[in-house]
């Protein structure tokens, strides 16, 4: 990286331009934000101010426009940051911008959650590839700790090494390197998960399916509550990437429901619409919740409780993670079929991805944990027991990963940390 | 008198203090149940080896609606149930007074292993509510009864007769907190590791840094904090039989070199009419320091190697700089100014980030100090460890002053 401490951002009156300028700028960076026009730059700004809780970041801080300040500001960067709209033309676009005014030993950083590196990187300079990597952060930056650094084909290895560096020790991250696959590692895991409840609400009902499924089960929100705060255009867009360019073993839990197609036609986006809501929508105090069968809110009623999930939740209030998880594996009737199906299809799934887009268990559980605030799939493992978990996803017919099939044969545990590591994933 | 017994400290471990345990759905005991687990983890310590527990806890009653707080100790294991067990209470010291219980039982041989706990679960409540629960470590009817974040206006003041009897500048208060702050980022439990702040956001007032009380702002203020630790003391005899065990020699185990404690009175007027004519402000806490000096047999305060000190607000940091005898009395800000403190500096205080970057979970602070003093002891504190360090100083207080408990902790 240029020896200098200049950053730019690229997009910064969105949510992650705005938030990354806080992560930056809080670890001494200097930071310059662009956007369309100065007001817009502006207006990033203020975000920014917020997400730090203090006017005087602003201080580290300078803004400009693209058009009189792009270029000026690109070449005197060592870092410069792209956070623009996930629309593939308009990155491109910018990136030849970029590529004409950056210092050669410049790094320059894609904020997409799952686009192509290598094909935002075509085209361009050598030095522009040897230095271009996707930078991934999750929402909100100024909170959630963990990032994924995607190297493209003709990605210096060194510069990988000194963003990682960079982001560990400066910015506080919790980084993985991933291979550069649609949805990289966490929100392949993650939207497999949270597009599979989604399909099950469709017969289950919504409120049902997030009780079920609830923090409970390793996650600090329900998951349909979660699809509603990241946004469906954005849950489209991750599920029909991976949908359309990845041929795995869980295929068809990333087709979105078509009941969430209709919402998306009509303005339903989640919580960023809030007169149309999502899975839920709320007016003052009342809270409604989505019908998948006709499409309309409903006022919201509480399921009726679950033997199993209330017993589970009480464990997990005294932090005894271990027993809850023993009662998930004994408990009977079809409810707790349903739940162990997703809770170990997340297992499986995520640990079959050691190898193909995640370098190790330890990786996905990395991401898991700090980008998702999602339990590590080794834990819930370890909870279970390797060998009992080897035999419940064989029960489940669902494809056994070659690291549990090790840690079963060994009698080891495969999460590398303690409880005080994985404890706050699991919610009384 | 003769020597007494010498007390080792094995290690323990500290749950993260970012974490919002209400949030969690989560009842005290499970943070005590995961900070003790991880603690046995730490120094690979059976559960059925630990022969007596101690609890420090300032408020469950009020936070949690739940008393009789060391009997939970048994809770976190079957092996546990039929343990000697209690819990301490001395408002933010209480995490010491449980230290001091369990180390003088170690001293005078009933037990070789103990396990002290701290614990406290705050935002179970509202910061108002909560403002006035901590007003309990005062004189409440007297200093806290109907008044709105009592305890930062009491340290506004500690601040205050600084600044009459030898000047203060707020500056130099700013400075103690951004170097607080700057700290815990290098400390993976720090509650503000991911927060921003800087020297000029601590100098100012405004949107998001407003008065809370007289000279004191929001960045003045230690932080409501949910968090446990727990750490094991033992004797020389099981010390001995550990390190073994461990492949380690005897003098490798940080001991309790000294301690010192003493209780001023309640009221902040009664400390500072008694201290009238005193160079110290708060000459309890300077005596609980020199005892503690004395028991270690350190001359000077330039013997140590680095202090965690209680800031509860930026006021207090800056009294505990002149007590130590950095400074003679009243020019702390000279140590300030200088860069003494800082991590690199000649004494870095609070390099864990203290009360103010660490987090100030009352009942468990005294042994948060403790463990960082194991840390830095034992070469063992990551990013945040002073080179070389040999002995150790913490000082951790209950209310305005009030209880003032001090370990220095060495090979």
């Amino acid at each position: 990286m240029a020896g200098n401490n200049k950053v730019v951002i690229i997009g910064a009156n969105g949510t992650m331009g705005a938030g990354a300028a806080c992560v930056f700028a809080g670890a001494g960076y200097s930071v310059t934000m662009l956007a369309r026009s100065l007001g817009k730059a502006a207006e990033g700004l203020t975000e920014t101010q917020n997400d730090a809780r203090a006017e005087a970041i602003a201080e580290r801080i300078s803004l400009g426009a693209y058009d009189a300040d792009l270029a000026r500001a690109v070449g005197e960067a060592a870092i410069i940051f792209e956070s623009l709209a996930e629309d593939l033309p308009l990155k491109k676009q910018f990136f030849e911008l970029i590529d004409k005014s950056r210092r050669p030993d410049a790094v320059v950083a894609t904020g997409s959650s799952g686009l192509s590196i290598a094909e935002m990187a075509r085209g361009r300079s050598d030095s522009f590839r040897r230095n271009f990597m996707g930078v991934h952060l999750f929402n909100p930056p100024n909170v959630i700790v963990g990032a994924e650094v995607i190297p493209g084909p003709d990605t210096d290895p060194a510069a990988v090494k000194n963003v990682v560096a960079m982001l560990t020790k400066r910015l506080g991250r919790k980084v993985i390197v991933t291979r550069d696959m649609p949805a990289f590692v966490g929100n392949r895991v993650g939207f497999k998960v949270l597009n599979e409840t989604a399909q099950l609400a469709g017969e289950h009902g919504v409120a049902f399916i997030d009780y079920l499924i609830g923090p409970h089960t390793g996650r600090a929100m329900a998951p349909l509550a979660t699809v509603d705060l990241v946004g469906w255009d954005v849950h489209k867009a991750i599920v029909d990437n991976v949908y359309a360019n990845c041929e795995d073993e869980a295929h068809e839990s990333f087709a979105m429901p078509s009941y969430m197609s209709a919402g998306l036609a009509k303005g339903c986006l989640g919580d960023k619409t809030p007169e149309r809501g999502g899975f839920y929508r709320r007016a003052g105090k009342e809270v409604f919740v989505l019908d998948p069968k006709t499409g309309g809110h409903e006022k919201f009623q509480k399921p009726a409780p679950i033997e199993f999930v209330e017993k589970m939740k009480q464990l997990h209030r005294v932090g005894r993670y271990s027993q809850a998880f023993s009662l998930l594996a004994e408990a009977k009737g079809a409810e707790a079929d349903l739940c162990r199906r997703v809770v170990l299809g997340y297992v499986s799934y995520a640990l079959n991805r050691v190898g193909e887009v995640a370098a190790s268990a330890a990786d996905v559980d990395t991401i898991m944990s700090y980008g998702f605030n999602w339990a590590p799939p080794t834990a819930i493992v370890d909870l279970l027991g390797a060998k009992n978990t080897v035999a419940m996803l064989q029960k489940l017919k669902l494809k056994v990963p070659a690291t549990v099939e090790q840690a079963a044969s060994r009698g080891a545990r495969m999460f590398p940390g303690g409880v005080l590591e994985y404890g706050r994933t699991f919610v009384g | 008198m003769t020597k007494p017994a010498p007390v080792y400290v094995l290690g323990g471990a500290q749950t993260d203090f970012a974490r919002n345990w209400s949030k969690e759905g989560k009842h005290f005991v499970a943070m005590m149940r995961e900070a003790t687990l991880g603690a046995l983890e730490a120094t690979k310590i059976e559960p059925r080896e630990v022969e007596t527990a101690h609890v420090g806890n300032f408020a469950a009653e009020l936070y949690a609606k739940q008393g009789h707080v060391g009997a939970f100790f048994v809770e976190i294991d079957p092996v546990f149930s039929g343990l000697p067990t209690s819990r301490h209470e001395a408002a933010c010291a209480s995490g010491s007074i449980a230290l001091i219980a369990a180390s003088a039982e170690i001293e005078a041989a009933r037990y070789d292993l103990a396990c002290v706990v701290g614990v406290e679960q705050m935002k179970t409540v509202d910061s108002t509510t909560g403002g006035d629960y901590l007003g309990t470590a005062a004189w409440y009817e007297r200093e806290a009864k109907g008044i709105e974040f009592p305890f930062p206006k009491l340290f506004g003041r500690l601040g205050d007769e600084y600044d009459k009897r030898y000047g203060l500048k707020d500056e130099h208060l700013a400075h103690i907190s951004a170097v607080n702050y700057s700290n815990a980022k290098r400390n993976p439990n720090a509650q503000t590791r991911n927060w921003f702040m800087s020297e000029s956001h601590a100098q100012h007032e405004s949107k998001f840094n407003q008065v809370i009380g007289g000279r004191i702002k929001v960045s003045d203020c230690s932080q409501v904090t949910d968090g446990s630790v727990a750490i094991f003391l033992a004797s020389e005899k099981f010390a001995s039989a550990w390190a073994r065990r461990h492949g380690k020699q005897l003098a490798d185990i940080p001991r309790i070199l000294g301690w010192g404690h003493h209780t001023a009175p309640l009221e902040f007027d009664a400390k500072v009419a008694e201290s009238r004519d005193n160079a110290y402000v708060l000459p309890h806490t300077r005596q609980a320091i020199l005892d503690a000096f004395k028991r270690a047999g350190i001359g000077s305060v330039a013997e140590l190697s680095g202090i965690e000190t209680h800031d509860c607000f930026t006021t207090s940091e800056y009294m505990a700089i002149d007590h130590f005898g950095i400074t003679k009395p009243g020019e702390s800000w000279k140590a300030v100014e200088e860069g003494v403190i800082e991590l690199g500096g000649k004494l870095p205080i609070n390099p864990s980030g203290g009360l103010i970057g660490a987090g100030h979970p009352v009942g468990a602070t005294g042994v948060r100090q403790m463990l960082d003093c194991h840390r830095q002891i034992t070469n063992s504190a990551g990013d945040y460890q002073v080179e070389d360090a040999k002995k150790f100083a913490m000082l951790n207080i209950g209310g305005s002053g009030t209880t003032s408990c001090v370990f220095i902790v060495g090979k």
